[in-house]
């Protein structure tokens, strides 16, 4: 097997060295580094669109929560995927309507144009930057406890995790989003293959899809229905993760990017059409490959169970080539995200180009050390941390929607109750205040109270407004 | 009048809001219930699969009835 990782490394390296080579030499200008020329094709969007979404949470988080929660799992990441793909139709043609009208330096300038405050971006940026770290952090440890517990004797986790972030920084700095959606492109070929061929073995194992479930019946049948064993999947839950989930493209600056990017409204529309397929393409396997766990390894930790299926049971090329696609995804998931963040950061700044480059750049650097630092402290509970991401995300759509929709000016008010939104919804993480009131969650109490408060604010704006012209 | 694709998309938007409504009844995910089997399959993953399907179809009729395709093509 250490020969064939060797092989698929460097040949990923020397590939990952010339996509980026290729995108600094046709990066012209700055906008040409921060959105790739705004001319994103339907191929490449769509792979670097699933890359992004779709990373080191899918192929270790999804199997690991098959295994331990079973096939609600389908219902809590695939059904909301495929709703998402739906929402990216109707959005991306509203925001993109807003960027021909308005331009596009990111969400933040964005919404500080529109609500006429720099308040409105700088709480975007907060609210992104407070639960984007998180997540980034997740995909980078994910994968380090991986290598570790696979190969203790070579690095520790922090040094596992020190080595992504410095390999990401280098590629990103380099090409910037042109060599990032090359390298998503690359990553997202490579889990598609590995993936399938992993689940493949792991079904053979059983005889075929029918005694799969059998023997999984007889290990525990709860893992057959929802809530499943642990009572996770409530219908609560579902619905709170499928408002996070769905509402993703709007909320997180990384896939909101990829919308504005694409060449033209046909272009944007295949690649939603195409990610809801490769959504369940990538996430049907990995109900296999957890189901398998379940049943081989039931008592594992997450860790150990991950290493079995994706290296020890595996022949030596597919190991290898899971070792290199689970380091392609942390790299192309994170890279995004933090290259978002950079951009988010350049859309608050002043319009003055070499300054804020060379600013977004920094502000990238000292974002990815960020990261390193949250993965070493973080939990490994990857796809519950990776929902309270979603989950946190989601306060700011309100927000963002007015922003899109609204032709006046929304209020000032929607801003301060989305910040409040947000510490509240912090302060539940914390334990500090309960994370349910009465039976209802507070994430989902939250949501649903800022969109109604945004639907009233606008009202009571329009009504007010109609009522001061009258008087005059 | 309202242009016929206006209508279209819009039977395609109440579409994906019914299918995601449904989605949380006990007609999806019935509380401990994994039967009827399809191909060896428990109940609510094979209809969670034909609902995540429904979703792709459903975006792929959107994208062709979508007002704003034909504002692009005048442009």
């Amino acid at each position: 097997m250490r020969s064939w990782i060797f092989i698929l490394a460097v040949s990923y390296l020397v590939l990952l060295v010339l996509l980026s080579l290729n995108s600094r030499r046709r990066n012209q200008t700055a906008d040409d580094f921060i959105f790739a020329g705004s001319n994103i094709g339907i191929f490449l969007g769509l792979l670097t669109f699933a890359a992004t979404l779709f990373s080191t949470f899918t192929l270790l988080g999804m199997p690991d929560f098959f295994r331990m929660h079973g096939i609600g799992a389908w219902i809590f990441l695939a059904v909301s995927d495929g709703a998402m793909v739906f929402l990216i139709v109707w959005f991306g043609y509203h925001l993109r309507k807003r960027v021909l009208k308005k331009g596009f330096r990111g969400m933040a300038g964005l919404l500080n144009e529109s609500y006429r405050t720099s308040f409105a971006g700088y709480t975007y940026f907060a609210g992104v930057f407070l639960f984007l770290i998180p997540y980034v952090a997740i995909q980078i440890r994910g994968v380090a406890i991986f290598l570790n517990a696979s190969f203790p004797e070579v690095f520790p986790v922090w040094g596992w995790a020190l080595l992504i972030v410095i390999t990401m920084l280098i590629y990103s700095e380099v090409g910037g989003l042109r060599a990032i959606m090359y390298a998503d492109t690359l990553q997202g070929l490579i889990l598609l293959v590995v993936v399938w061929v992993i689940a493949f073995n792991c079904i053979s194992y059983f005889g075929g899809v029918k005694t799969m479930f059998v023997s999984v019946e007889s290990v525990d049948p709860g893992l057959l229905s929802v809530p499943g064993p642990e009572n996770l999947f409530n219908i609560q839950f579902l619905l709170a993760s499928f408002l996070a989930i769905l509402l993703l493209p709007v909320t997180q600056p990384q896939l909101t990017t990829r919308l504005v990017v694409m060449s033209n409204l046909r272009a944007m529309h295949r690649m939603a059409v195409g990610v809801g397929f490769f959504a369940i393409m990538i996430i049907l396997p990995t109900a296999a490959i957890g189901l398998y766990g379940a049943v081989r390894y039931p008592e594992e930790t997450t860790a150990v169970f991950l290493s079995q299926v994706l290296l020890f049971d595996q022949p030596g090329i597919v190991a290898a080539a899971a070792i290199i696609g689970l380091i392609a995804a942390a790299l192309s998931t994170s890279d995004s995200q933090i290259f978002a963040l950079g951009s988010e950061l350049r859309s608050l700044l002043p319009l003055r180009e070499k300054n804020t480059l060379l600013k977004t750049r920094i502000g990238m650097i000292v974002f990815g050390f960020a990261s390193f630092v949250f993965s070493i402290l973080s939990s490994d509970q990857l796809v519950l941390l990776a929902r309270v991401s979603f989950a946190g995300t989601s306060l700011l759509a309100p927000m963002i929607f007015a922003a899109i929709f609204l032709k006046k000016s929304p209020g000032i008010e929607i801003v301060i109750a989305t910040l409040t939104g947000l510490l509240l919804f912090i302060a539940t993480l914390f334990n500090i205040i309960p994370s349910e009131i009465g039976t209802i969650r507070m994430d989902l109490l939250l949501l649903i109270f800022l969109g109604l408060f945004t639907v009233v604010i606008h009202f009571v704006r329009n009504r007010s407004n109609g009522w001061s012209r009258n008087q005059h | 009048m309202r242009k016929p694709n206006s209508v279209y998309w819009k039977i395609c938007c109440l579409a994906a809001i019914l299918l995601s409504v449904i989605t949380f009844t006990p007609l999806v995910i019935p509380a401990g219930k994994y039967v009827p089997q399809l191909f060896g399959m428990p109940y609510s993953l094979w209809i969670g699969i034909l609902i995540t399907v429904g979703f792709v179809i459903l975006t792929f009729l959107g994208t062709i009835v979508h007002p704003g395709k034909k504002e692009e093509e005048h442009k």
